[in-house]
């Protein structure tokens, strides 16, 4: 079973050892081209980082997917608070139609795993061809000779492929804690921008905030975990990528704010002292059609799971039932934003 | 079948990767169940086989370019 397993793994893993030296290889041309020493862990280390540049910008086009579909996202937004306002009682049923909506809209705000799961390999395989160069047997177009220079590459006095807990050096460990702060005040800025920035007030409250709350304290014990068992190379690929990921954030909140939040607010700023068109927050329309009291959000019921399956649909509102289907809970016709979309079915 | 220890053994995994990992990403996935849900329960009404055959194919199915959308398990037919 395991050795089945096993072998799945380095049909998979073999391929991603070449990619990952290869590039690796290359980006170390370029800087000992330039004039770095060979054997400094400055090219190494600028190599690492190269490797990363290169890894993230080949997901790009997963990200544009993603710009795209949140500039629909501002139009749907009177829609999902009429669908708030509607299933406020029931969580599960708002999720449900939240999410029929987007597919009919074909509009999603989430990126799908994909991306992860593509860099999750790619992450190992960096461990594992730094781990292995410093073990002496080179993984994919490394050559011993590659292999030995990784292995004795001093970036500040502290070996690139050496670990917190295997090191003889405390410029290593140094260096490996001050990564590790510097992760997490990437992570920590990247989740303050989203949250103080890009969401709007009611969104700050419930689950989504509260999960986003524990993240803050659950990724500094992740990175101190991967700090300690990690050789610094993948430190710096790690460091490197959330630096990126934070870049990539800011862009997005700057050219494309969610609506009803301050960076709305702060690009219809820009737009107007730039003298270009100001767009008009899709959510204060719908908020000052609305009424000015929201209704105080209902506890979900506990249902066990094959009530829930069978849960009829909300009763109707006395009003609906007795007189014409002119209520005011009744959905109003979707604006058909598919049709005007060509990229749609990319 | 009712307790194999394999069922057992993918559950566990899949609530501690939903307790101690997931919530790392935040919301990323396009579906409704998420991912791991989907797997969880797939696993608990269809066994082992076919909840990890069934997972699967819903992690395959979740790519930028999918619509996303409502996609609950299928019932058990047994």
């Amino acid at each position: 079973m395991f050795g089945f397993l096993g072998d799945i793994g380095s049909a998979i893993m073999t391929p991603l050892y070449y990619a990952v030296s290869a590039v690796l290889l290359f980006w170390h041309k370029v800087f000992s081209t330039l004039g770095l020493s060979e054997n400094s862990g400055w090219t190494w280390a600028l190599a690492i980082v190269g490797l990363t540049i290169t890894i993230r910008a080949a997901l790009i086009p997963l990200f544009v997917r993603q710009i795209k579909s949140s500039r629909n996202m501002q139009l749907l937004q009177p829609q999902i608070k009429e669908l708030q306002k509607k299933y406020a009682h029931d969580r599960e049923k708002l999720t449900q139609e939240q999410m029929k909506l987007w597919k009919e809209t074909g509009t999603n705000p989430f990126a799908s795993c994909l991306p992860l799961i593509l860099q999750m390999p790619i992450f190992f395989a960096l461990f594992r061809t730094i781990d292995r160069a410093a073990h002496g047997t080179p993984k994919g177009f490394l050559s011993v000779k590659d292999a030995a220079s990784l292995e004795n590459a001093k970036l500040l006095g502290a070996k690139i492929a050496d670990t917190f807990m295997k090191t003889d050096l405390t410029e290593t460990r140094i260096l490996t804690m001050t990564l590790v702060v510097a992760m997490c005040i990437t992570q920590f800025t990247t989740q303050r921008q989203l949250m103080s920035k890009n969401m709007p007030a009611d969104a700050m409250s419930g689950p989504y905030a509260q999960q986003q709350k524990m993240l803050l304290y659950v990724l500094p014990v992740v990175f101190a975990v991967g700090g300690v068992a990690f050789p610094l190379g993948v430190l710096i690929y790690w460091t490197t990528s959330n630096l990126w990921t934070m870049g990539q954030q800011f862009y997005v909140i700057r050219r494309n704010p969610a609506p009803g939040t301050p960076a709305f607010a702060a690009k219809q700023e820009r737009d107007k002292a730039r003298g270009r068109i100001v767009v008009e927050d899709p959510l204060k329309k719908a908020a000052e059609e609305a009424a000015p009291k929201p209704a105080p959000r209902v506890q979900p019921k506990n249902q066990p799971r094959a009530e829930r399956k069978k849960a009829p649909a909300p009763k109707p509102t006395p009003k609906q039932r007795g007189g014409p289907k002119s209520g005011p809970q009744q959905p109003k016709k979707k604006p058909d934003i598919t049709a005007k979309d060509p990229e749609k079915d990319i | 079948m009712k307790t194999s220890p394999l069922k057992w053994a993918i559950i566990g995994f899949l609530k501690a990767y939903r307790f101690a990992i997931s919530p790392l990403y935040g919301q990323v996935c396009r579906y409704h169940p998420t991912c791991s849900a989907y797997a969880l329960q797939a696993v608990e009404t269809h066994g082992a086989i076919r909840g990890v055959y069934l997972a699967a194919r819903r992690v395959m199915r979740c790519h930028p370019w999918a619509a996303g959308g409502y996609d609950p398990v299928p019932q058990s037919h047994r």
